[in-house]
């Protein structure tokens, strides 16, 4: 099986679920907090940051994701996810990171997909 | 199996001797069964080792050590495992949840003691170590640690970011996408249930094998799994709640993958700008507008401003309460939408009023008033972009004004552009073929057209104007507006004024609004305010100047109605408001009334104050006008009092106040109320006074007549009176579909809803079946539509369906299979006068005459339709019954008319004999003053008559002429025919006076000369009522008439012979064509003929014109130009030519009237040969035929052809 490591499956009932603006994985706000997004951590630096975890993340989100087998799963290829930990994915992340996240990827030379399916190539 | 602290937990597990979470216990069973295989992996993992220490090792200190997870750690040495187990259980379980389950099937290095060994040592030196550090070193460790590294500890490199989307496409290698079938409403449940299964079965016997399951909200009831098997689908949704595999699994075919993922909601937030206009979904503002103020970053929330509803007018005890409990009683915080307060800006000292200074605080610019911030009268909040409605806001310009009207002078934020913006895509929803349209941008601005097609977002438009004309131009939907000029009759198609109709009056630019012009005036786009005009009308409803968007309006004819229902009343509703007031909604506004009540006062009323609706059940309101004849909903009345106003009663309370209702009334709406004994009938509608009670001069409320059985034995006559005495339609013509054949309603085809008058000047309110338009039209200008598709006028000459004028009868008429059939006759015998002349007419066609009928028809008719419509008035006043022009023109043949007359006079239902001889008797007789055959009867019946006289002289008399109707001898049953008579004595009497007055009979036999002779008229247009049944026969009946090979020679038409116009036709026969089919078709006038013996072909003399046939062959031409074209032809090959323009003079050919020469008065225009056209028939001389000759002749209707076309 994929050696990906496993996000927090939130409780589905969740009210609080929230979605990372860059990888559109969805926890609910208390593990944003407690853990930080488990693909950008290193970037956003959610953890135990709640105004960061509001600028980065967002309740307005389309469509959820079991991503299981992130290797092997085109869904997750196709919603470049592959990478990431297994857990649930949104499909459509409304808004776009802030800045400064977009200045930092721009350095590292990533290109910054904005989840929101507003640009498509 | 990135992560080392795996093992650390699951040997614990595996020990039982350290605290596990427990959930993982769940698993345990699994666990041991596949230890083997999974010592495999362990090992594999031990390589990793040394690689994720690091991570390993700093991730427990994340918790200080304790005492306790040393005690564990010495614990664990004992048990020869690993001592970092210890420390790893304990980690684990504070952090229990977040990798924990990924271990479940992991074990620890087992008992590899070597490695335990060095475990121990390195841990020991870890301690040693970590004691050693400086400060320094930990403070550096501690924020590298969080600066960079997270729990994946990994650096965030994205993913696959250089590859396009389109390269990411799905290959057959993928695998498939499986649609599933779940709960709708559970689809995101279920997939985390799938995550969270598969999660716990990975290690399991039977771990999923499905890669993915998503969800999309748009598609509701379905999910989608990633799977290479439908069977790992349904594997892996078994035992869910909710899922139903059982509804098939189905594959997502392969170029339809990316675009369950790319569905793109049409996201109405991401277009959230300050500005935007949204509405409220919840609570006391439901559905009200609100404007955008400003948005969150993240989009969760928007800041709004609406007009606030505060209740002033608090009840007591809230009040009090609400000062005391402020969440629990929050006038602002109303939940009853139904009774919540009118929209109204915040105003300081109002609300201070009511509620007190304590609840009101003012901070700054803003008022505090139980929690909500009010600032410009305005309430200002954040509300959850999910409480609010983004699409379809469509404001209307009342609402806008709204924002508007508070500060004009302040620079507004609203801004009309983004109303129409908003509602662009609204707009191309409501354009439809046929509309008018200007485009408003782009390369063809300025052209005007007509919308031709749509086709999604474009357009296809007829160009209208100098150029382009006729032009067809496509353009995208968006770059045209409605166009509307003054004068056009306009709908609204939605909002607020949804279906009110009105002449536009003006048409303005949206800038042209002054409270917005100065935002128009900055806007850069200068053509992007002239989206949407405002449309400027005079509602057909409320006289009242109503503006909205020209997007909103469409060109219609109709008037509208639609907006007169609110709740559950209705405009003109009877409503009870107290015990003791009742009052008649008179207008209806969006949520209150306007209430007339019994005693003339209007009364605005909303509807809970309204008791209840008294609905009246049809003919259960009993009431008496003036002259105690009944009243009933509907009937139009005339007050004798106060200002003899005219009115349909709309509803009549108690017997006494009756309220009526007309339009053209300017006060209340046109309702008014009064006392039902006030009021006199205006229309000769059918009242429930019996002859017997007219005649006797007793007008009054003989309630007794309205039994139908005491009626009935009045009548003497028989058992079928009235049992629906006056309750019946009051007009036959109600409810029949008419055609407009004049006027700017040409062509327009309609139900009749109610009439008023009778004859051809008698009004009639059609409901049109294009829209929902209710017209007013003479009956003159209406043709009644038979089922066949001919059409015939609705009364007069050839009106089958003349107007009840009799009143009560007609439902009877209708029920009796005789009336049907043979009526005419049967009922000059019996006395059922009325059918006569519908009898006459039509059964006697449908029946047995074929196709004689129309003669009689009209003869049935007529005199008493000309006397009404008055348009031959004087015919009668001439000569008496005798010079009726009818008569006279039918002189030559027995006239049916006659009978019917007479018959339906003296039917006269109940009022049976004395009069009805007498009335019937004189037109009878002087029409046929000159025949004896009629003379002698109608005497002998008078007395009691009626079998003997139907039986005998319509048999002879008309038995010889058209054979037909066998009918006529039944006359028998007829005897009943009721009501005939009832209110046509008012109206008609005074336009029938002539009639009797003139008629020495006629006073014979009665008291009241004019009430005879309004029955005798009318007698006569009952007929007319007669009956569908009759009607359809009469449709099946009379075919096309084909003459008889010598219909040439017959009798009647040798005086007219020579002028006869026929056609050449039948020569060319299959094998013989006669003379080679040289003059087929031509059109030739006959110049001799005479009948020769029996046993030779019957020939004719016939001059062939050449010029003025309509069909020459160039064959034909050539060789008749040359020879003499007199020649004599076999009359089986002549036929004769109908009619068919106006004015053309023509030879009736069949049918009683046969012989007579006519003069066509209506231009056919059915290319059915069997059209009813009107004539008026013509003297020798050409002149129309009267009692002088100045006057119009008897005008009756015509089969087009039974008629030969003259020269």
């Amino acid at each position: 099986m994929s050696d990906a490591a496993s996000a927090i499956i939130p409780a589905t009932k969740s009210r609080h679920l929230r979605a990372c603006l860059l990888c559109s994985i969805i926890q609910t706000s208390q593990d944003f907090r407690s853990i930080g997004c488990p693909n950008c951590e290193e970037i956003l630096q959610l953890k135990d940051n709640p105004d960061r975890i509001l600028a980065c993340s967002t309740s307005y989100f389309d469509g959820v994701i079991a991503l299981i087998d992130p290797e092997t799963s085109w869904v997750a290829r196709w919603q470049r996810t592959a990478k990431y930990a297994r857990g649930m994915y949104a499909v459509r992340v409304k808004g776009r990171v802030p800045e400064d996240v977009e200045a930092e990827l721009e350095s590292r030379g990533i290109k910054y997909r904005p989840r929101d399916q507003s640009d498509q190539d | 199996m990135s992560d080392i602290e795996d093992h650390d937990d699951d040997r614990h597990d595996d020990d039982g001797e350290h605290p596990s979470p427990p959930r993982r216990k769940l698993y345990d069973d699994d666990e041991d069964d596949e230890e083997g295989e999974e010592e495999e992996e362990e090992e594999d993992e031990e390589e990793d080792e040394p690689s994720t220490k690091p991570s390993t090792t700093k991730h427990r200190h994340k918790k200080p050590r304790t005492g306790l997870s040393r005690f564990l750690d010495i614990e664990a040495e004992v048990s020869s495992e690993d001592e970092e187990d210890g420390e790893g259980a304990e980690s684990d379980s504070a952090i229990d949840g977040f990798i924990s389950k990924e271990n479940d099937g992991v074990y620890g290095v087992g008992d590899d003691l070597d490695i335990d060994d060095r475990h121990h040592h390195a841990r020991v030196d870890y301690k040693r170590r970590q004691a050693e550090r400086s400060a320094e070193e930990i403070a550096r460790e501690l924020s590298d640690r969080y600066s960079g590294r997270g729990i994946g500890g990994r650096r965030f490199t994205g993913e696959l970011s250089e590859i396009p989307q389109r390269l990411l496409m799905p290959s057959v290698h993928d695998a498939s996408l499986w649609q599933v079938r779940v709960k709708p409403g559970r689809e995101r449940e279920i997939v985390f249930s799938l995550m969270r299964k598969s999660l716990d079965l990975e290690y399991t016997a039977k771990p999923m094998s499905i890669l993915s399951a998503f969800q999309r909200d748009s598609l509701p009831g379905m999910i989608y799994v990633e799977a290479k098997s439908s069977q790992q689908v349904a594997q892996a949704c078994a035992g869910l709640v909710g899922v139903y595999p059982s509804r098939g699994i189905h594959l997502v075919p392969i170029d339809e993958m990316s675009l369950l993922l790319l569905i793109k909601k049409v996201d109405a937030g991401e277009k959230i700008i300050p500005g935007t206009w949204v509405r409220l979904k919840r609570g006391k503002y439901a559905g009200d507008l609100a404007q955008v103020v400003d948005v969150t970053e993240n989009g969760d929330e928007v800041g709004v401003r609406f007009v606030p509803r505060i209740d002033l007018n608090p009840r007591e005890d809230e009040r009090g309460l609400g000062r005391k409990r402020k969440k629990g009683n929050d006038p602002t915080s109303n939940n009853n939408p139904s009774a919540r307060p009118p929209q109204r800006l915040f105003n300081y000292e109002e609300v201070l009023k009511v509620y007190g200074r304590t609840a009101v605080s003012k901070r700054g610019q803003v008022y505090v008033f139980f929690q909500d911030t009010y600032k410009d009268g305005f309430i200002e909040k954040d509300v959850k972009l999910n409480s609010i409605i983004l699409e379809d806001v469509n404001p209307t310009l009342d609402e806008i004004t709204m924002f508007n009207s508070n500060n004009p002078l302040e620079e507004s934020l609203v801004d009309l552009s983004i109303i129409a913006e908003a509602s662009r895509k609204a707009a191309l929803a409501v354009l439809q073929p046929g509309d008018h349209i200007e485009v408003f941008q782009g390369e063809q601005s300025g052209v005007h057209g007509i919308v031709q097609e749509i086709q999604g977002e474009t357009l296809t438009i007829t160009a209208l104007g100098l150029d382009l004309e006729g032009q067809k131009i496509d353009l995208p939907a968006r770059s045209v507006r409605k166009r509307f000029k003054p004068g056009d009759h306009v709908k609204v198609m939605q909002g607020k004024n949804a279906g009110e109709t009105g002449l536009v009056v003006a048409v303005s630019d949206t800038g042209s609004t002054p409270s917005t012009s100065n935002v128009n005036a900055n806007s850069e786009n200068g053509e992007k305010r002239r989206e949407n005009t405002v449309v400027t009308f005079i509602s057909d409803m409320t006289m009242q100047e109503v503006s909205v968007f020209s997007k909103d309006l469409r060109e219609a004819a109709e008037v509208g109605n639609t907006t007169n229902i609110v709740g559950e009343y209705e405009l003109h509703d009877l409503v009870q408001l107290d015990p003791q007031t009742i009052g008649v909604i008179y207008s209806t506004s969006r949520s209150s009334f306007l209430v007339l009540t019994q005693h003339s006062q209007s009364r605005l009323v909303h509807p809970h104050q309204i008791l209840q609706s008294l609905r009246p059940k049809p003919n259960s309101v009993i009431a008496t006008d003036k002259n105690s004849h009944e009243i009933r909903l509907g009937d139009t009345m005339q007050e004798t009092e106060n200002e003899h106003r005219t009115g349909r009663v709309l509803h009549i309370y108690q017997s006494h106040f009756a309220f009526l209702f007309n339009r053209d009334v300017a006060e209340h709406g046109g309702v008014f109320v009064t006392r039902a004994r006030s009021l006199v009938s205006v229309s000769p509608k059918g009242g429930v006074i019996t002859p017997g009670g007219a005649s006797s001069k007793k007008p009054t409320s003989d309630l007794t007549k309205m039994n139908p059985l005491s009626a009935g034995g009045a009548s003497g006559g028989g058992g079928f009176v009235g049992s629906t005495i006056g309750r019946g339609p009051r007009d036959r013509l109600i409810g029949a579909h008419v055609v407009v054949i004049k006027g700017p309603h040409k062509g327009y085809v309609g139900i009749v809803k109610d009439t008023n008058g009778v004859g051809l000047s008698g009004v009639a309110r059609v409901e049109l079946n294009t829209g929902n338009k209710v017209i007013s039209i003479e009956k003159g200008k209406l043709h009644r539509k038979l089922p066949d598709g001919r059409t015939e006028p609705v009364e007069g000459p050839g009106a089958t369906w003349g107007r009840n004028g009799g009143g009560g009868g007609g439902d009877n008429n209708f029920n009796l299979p005789m009336g049907g059939r043979t009526p005419g006759w049967g009922a000059s015998g019996g006395g059922g006068g009325r059918t006569p002349g519908s009898g006459g007419r039509t059964p006697s066609w449908g029946i047995g005459a074929g196709r004689t009928p129309n003669p009689y028809a009209t003869g049935g008719h007529q005199t008493p339709a000309w006397n009404v419509s008055s348009k031959t008035p004087n015919p009668y006043a001439g000569g008496g019954g005798g010079q009726t022009p009818a008569w006279s023109a039918g002189s030559k043949t027995p006239n049916p008319y006659a009978a019917s007359a007479a018959a339906a006079s003296r039917g006269g239902g109940r009022t049976p004999n004395p009069y009805a001889s007498g009335g019937g008797a004189t037109p009878g007789r002087n029409a046929w003053g000159g025949k004896d055959s009629w003379g002698s009867p109608i005497p002998a019946d008078s007395g009691s008559g009626i079998g003997g006289w139907g039986a005998e002289i319509p048999a002879s008399t008309w038995a010889a002429q058209n054979a037909p109707t066998p009918a006529f001898a039944s006359t028998p049953g007829f005897a009943p025919t009721p009501a005939i008579p009832s209110t046509p004595g008012g109206n008609l009497s005074s336009t029938n006076t002539p009639y009797s007055s003139i008629n020495p009979q006629y006073s014979q036999y009665s008291n009241n000369s004019n009430a005879y002779a309004s029955y005798g008229a009318y007698a006569a247009p009952t007929p007319g009522m007669l009956p569908t049944a009759i009607g359809r026969r009469a449709n099946e009946g009379p075919g096309e008439y084909t003459p008889p090979p010598d219909w040439l020679l017959a009798q009647h038409l040798t005086p007219h012979l020579t002028s006869l116009r026929v056609n050449i036709s039948g020569t060319k026969l299959p094998h013989q064509p006669y003379l080679d089919g040289l003059y087929e078709s031509l059109d030739a006038h006959i110049l001799a003929a005479s009948r020769v013996a029996d046993n030779y072909e019957q020939t004719a003399l016939v001059k062939v014109d050449l010029e003025k046939s309509s069909a020459v062959t160039s064959a034909q031409l050539a060789a008749l130009s040359s020879t003499p074209a007199d020649r004599s032809i076999p009359s089986k090959f002549l036929l004769p030519v109908p009619p068919s323009s106006q004015d053309d003079t023509a030879i009736v050919l069949t049918g009683p009237r046969q012989g007579d020469k006519v003069k066509l008065r209506q231009r056919p225009d059915s290319g059915s040969p069997t059209e009813l056209v009107v004539v008026e028939s013509v003297d020798a001389g050409g002149n129309a035929s009267g009692t002088n000759g100045t006057e119009g002749g008897a005008f009756w209707e015509c089969q087009k052809d039974w008629m030969c076309v003259c020269w």
